[in-house]
């Protein structure tokens, strides 16, 4: 008898509701596919890409500078007289395949790139999965310093897993396994591959606002250098999203950022900067 | 376990037949809504949505709208992100809704020429409910009637905040049309 009392309720109840049994009628009919969706507001975490893809044909001009080091003081006006560059765009070739290109200051660098998602977050998947391939080129080496030269010295890989969940409209987070390949590297003092194993999250402190912090762990990286930490400030102004960077990894290409930190937050050691996105 | 989803069945059948039980209700799940909500001169914010469902008591002129406010599409993807995230809130107000009554709605004397009614009920937008009396034009349609007409609304009638950088770019008042053609 109880296991009908439920059922029987309810039939008073919609007898009872005539306007709202249509509206409930209708709820039962419609059938929701519920993907997560803006999970991060960027392309871009801090430095590390997030599971955000340009929808189709979408185009974004990417510009980002990282600045010098902070601790300077006055005499580089904190870093500002020192700036790196990044020029690039981003093109969205189907709602799951991006394309990008990219040219560096540092190290005169070209950075391709290409983003896939493989899974997205819903009500029966708890993950977004996205890959990054990047292959950058050096072009700041000479054949006057490096006498043997070819162009695959030029070259440098990196792999990278990017897992993101969203857990409520303010909180998500993201893993990021990478590997890097270096082509040319000093075996005395590096690896030619590292892996390192990084994560990060933002929370929404306005509809507009996001504060952002990512951190990566790399395991065969040499001890002078560091493990990039970096924290950022993501501003959005409809068309343009503009973000606030502080971080101890100057460069802003990927093997760059996860291999190369230099900067050392405990000694007032890091570096400002911003990647500013604009959307056509 | 098994008890529950004995229990879920049950409700589920008890739904069926009651929403389905009688012949007096007209159905669509396909009817459309657009809304119109640009500024001369600037960019395009407009949206449509093709999934509308809403439902018809013939006999006593009831009638219930439901949209998915998700299955909004616009020309750009990065406008229907913000439009879900930034005004609408879709995660948090999934759905808007309409319910209310078509006063003095005889169906058996509906033409193919669109006759117009009051409709009066409640509209929720963004967990917002706002009373309204819409002007419907009804028309015969094969199977059944056919429902069309529209309306302005006011964001900030229904907590929706437009910041003031975008405020000249986003009409004050939101033109919404919306076509239903409802079957048995």
């Amino acid at each position: 008898m109880k296991k009908f009392l439920v059922p029987i309720c309810l039939f008073l109840a919609t007898i009872a509701y005539s306007q709202d049994d249509l509206l409930n009628s209708l709820d039962s009919t419609q059938v929701e596919q519920n993907y997560s969706t803006a999970t991060f507001k960027a392309l871009q975490l801090v430095t590390l890409q997030t599971t955000k893809m340009p929808a189709k044909k979408e185009f974004y001009f990417v510009v980002s500078h990282r600045f010098g080091t902070v601790k300077d003081g006055f005499d580089s006006f904190f870093g500002l007289d020192n700036a790196t560059t990044k020029l690039g765009g981003i093109y969205g070739v189907t709602d799951w395949l991006s394309v990008s290109l990219s040219r560096h200051t540092l190290n005169k660098m070209y950075e391709t790139g290409v983003k896939y998602r493989m899974t997205r977050q819903d009500d029966h998947f708890p993950v977004d999965i996205v890959g990054h391939t990047v292959a950058d080129i050096n072009t700041f080496l000479e054949k006057e310093q490096y006498p043997g030269l070819e162009f695959k010295h030029r070259m440098t890989y990196v792999q990278q897993l990017l897992i993101s969940r969203k857990f409520s409209d303010k909180l998500s987070f993201e893993l990021v396994p990478s590997f890097v390949h270096r082509n040319l590297y000093n075996p005395d003092l590096e690896n030619d591959n590292q892996f390192s194993f990084g994560g990060g999250g933002r929370y929404k402190i306005t509809k507009r606002l996001s504060l952002n912090l990512e951190y990566v762990h790399n395991f065969d990286k040499p001890d002078f250098y560091k493990n990039p930490l970096s924290v950022g400030l993501d501003v959005e102004t409809g068309g343009h999203v503009f973000q606030l960077i502080f971080t101890n990894s100057q460069s802003m290409s990927e093997s760059g950022y996860l291999t190369n930190a230099s900067g050392d937050w405990g000694k007032g050691d890091f570096f400002f900067g911003f990647n500013l996105y604009r959307v056509f | 376990m098994k008890k529950s989803f004995i229990n879920l069945f049950a409700v589920l059948l008890i739904i069926t037949v009651t929403t389905n039980g009688s012949a007096q209700k007209l159905i669509t799940k396909t009817g459309n809504i657009k809304f119109q909500a640009s500024m001369p001169t600037y960019e395009d914010v407009s949206a449509e949505n093709k999934s509308v469902s809403a439902i018809l008591e013939q006999s006593t002129g009831d009638f219930a709208a439901l949209v998915l406010i998700k299955g909004f599409r616009f020309k750009t993807a990065l406008m229907e992100e913000h439009f879900n995230e930034n005004y609408m809130e879709s995660e948090k107000f999934s759905k808007a809704t309409l319910k209310g009554k078509i006063s003095d709605l005889d169906v058996s004397k509906i033409t193919n020429t669109s006759k117009n009614f009051t409709l009066k009920g409640d509209l929720t937008i963004h967990g917002k409910t706002k009373p309204v009396t819409l002007l419907v034009k009804v028309s015969k349609a094969a199977n059944g009637v056919n429902i069309n007409g529209s309306f302005e609304v006011k964001p900030e009638d229904f907590d929706i905040e437009i910041p003031n950088l975008v405020r000249k770019k986003i009409a004050d008042k939101v033109k919404i049309e919306y076509n239903f053609s409802l079957i048995k």
